[in-house]
């Protein structure tokens, strides 16, 4: 069997650089979508109805619709002509891939938020509102304080998807991980060796971060 | 001090509130029985709306609350509300619990909102549990941190939504006789209670509800001794 653990070597650089990007991606997304995710969480909590509606729509889009194509779609369709539109020459696999993941885990992560703002006794809410507080207040002092710490383990899942996810955006030839061993293969012709080292890399992320994960649920579970 | 007049309140089809008039002068200490699913928790939570109610007026210290353009927010820093489950915020401390509204509502300074935390914690004989959490403290103790919080906005009128039905028996009578103290000490006091031992002491008005309708409204001493509707007195002889 030809590993091709010496091709591995010759184009380290690839290797390390698509790591980069890999982590690049990911946390760009993990913040974005939070944000995001955030603001469409109380979206689909709140009074008003068009948030409401907004809310539930971009959620049902972007859950019920694969990665891949919205990474098609946002690159190809959507991006270049805004890009035109202000003047640029084009949109690039980086910042396509920064726009794909954010808004694809910011649907994700507003469910997270839902159902741990969900989670919380309505009788923090009451007791809040029945000292003066407004609504927003409630939100920012009472509720959501409580609710992001039982939101800590699904967020962590969410995001290690999130993490292996970013692979997809080898479609548009973003330099990531995936990216890398793809072209080392595509020059050599060795396979297991460089799709190893890629996988490697990506559990070696994921263990990390899972490990992450549980040291913040034990900080916070007080 | 409280003036509900034609208090209708409705879920669906279902009127959980029929027509209520009710008033309150300033120190009168009012408590509304009833059995269960009567209303009577209904229509304290309507007093500072947080139930909405589909018609009546409600004036509080002459705002009608009613009134959807009043700052409802304002009027609820002069009504304090203690709730049967207490309702702490666990991730704060005591002390935490009792500042959060004086700093955020009031924009006191941190340093005056703990002196009043401070204040009422002593007064409800709480002060060395300022910084624990209100998972380290018994339901009395829970309770007695709430009143002070609602008492730290220093509120004209306090509503007491069965204060002491979740705690168990030998903790109720630690935070009735915080209650007491604060009837004696002229505060203003709606209390939806099943203690008729407390009512028949400290109350000046005892309300009685049933299926959203107040049946009757007397001294405690008219209220217990001369009951005059059936209802009510089929309702005495089964609690008393």
């Amino acid at each position: 069997m030809n590993w091709g653990w010496q091709y591995v070597w010759d184009y380290r650089l690839w290797f390390i650089r698509g790591f980069g990007y890999t982590i690049l991606f990911t946390s760009v997304g993990v913040f974005f979508g939070t944000i995001i995710g955030l603001f469409l969480g109380l979206g689909q909590i709140s009074q008003n109805k068009l948030a409401r509606g907004f809310s539930k729509a971009y959620v049902d889009l972007f859950r019920g619709t694969p990665l891949m194509v919205q990474i098609l779609i946002i690159h190809f369709g959507l991006l270049p002509p805004l890009f035109h539109l202000f003047g640029y020459q084009s949109t690039t696999p980086l910042i396509s891939g920064f726009v794909a993941l954010s808004l694809n885990s910011g649907a994700y992560v507003a469910e997270i938020f839902r159902a741990g703002i969900l989670s919380i006794d309505k009788g923090q809410m009451e007791a809040a509102r029945s000292l003066g507080l407004t609504r927003a207040q409630a939100m920012r002092f009472i509720i959501l304080p409580q609710a992001f710490k039982r939101m800590i383990p699904p967020l962590g899942n969410e995001f290690i998807a999130l993490l292996k996810d970013s692979s997809l955006l080898i479609v548009i030839a973003a330099q990531e991980l995936t990216y890398a061993g793809q072209m080392t293969s595509k020059n050599t012709f060795a396979y297991l060796g460089p799709y190893f080292t890629v996988a490697a890399g990506y559990l070696m992320l994921t263990l990390i971060f899972s490990r992450g994960v549980s040291y913040l649920e034990r900080k916070f579970s007080k | 001090m409280i003036q509900v007049t034609g208090l209708t309140k409705r879920y669906d089809d279902h009127e959980v509130l029929k027509d209520v008039h009710l008033s309150i002068a300033e120190k009168e200490v009012v408590c509304i029985i009833g059995p269960s699913g009567s209303g009577k928790s209904t229509l304290l939570r309507c007093l500072n709306r947080l139930e909405e109610f589909q018609s009546g007026h409600i004036m509080i210290q002459g705002e009608d609350i009613a009134d959807p353009t009043i700052d409802i927010n304002q009027v609820r820093t002069h009504v304090g509300m203690v709730f049967q489950h207490f309702n702490l915020f666990p991730h704060k401390t005591v002390l935490e619990n009792i500042t959060l509204a004086p700093i955020q509502v009031l924009k006191m300074s941190k340093e005056e909102a703990v002196a009043i935390a401070e204040k009422y914690l002593g007064k409800v004989g709480l002060l060395e549990k300022a910084n624990a959490y209100p998972e380290d403290l018994s339901g009395g103790q829970k309770q007695r941190v709430a009143i002070a919080r609602a008492l730290a906005m220093q509120p004209k009128i306090m509503l007491f939504d069965e204060p002491t039905s979740a705690l168990d028996p030998e903790m109720v009578k630690e935070v009735l006789d915080v209650m007491k103290e604060l009837a004696t000490e002229g505060m203003t006091m709606v209390v939806v209670t099943h203690e008729m031992g407390f009512a028949r002491e400290v109350a000046d008005r005892v309300v009685f509800i049933d299926q959203g309708v107040i049946l009757e409204e007397e001294t405690p001493a008219e209220f217990f001794l001369k009951p005059k509707h059936e209802r009510l007195k089929s309702f005495l002889s089964k609690v008393l």
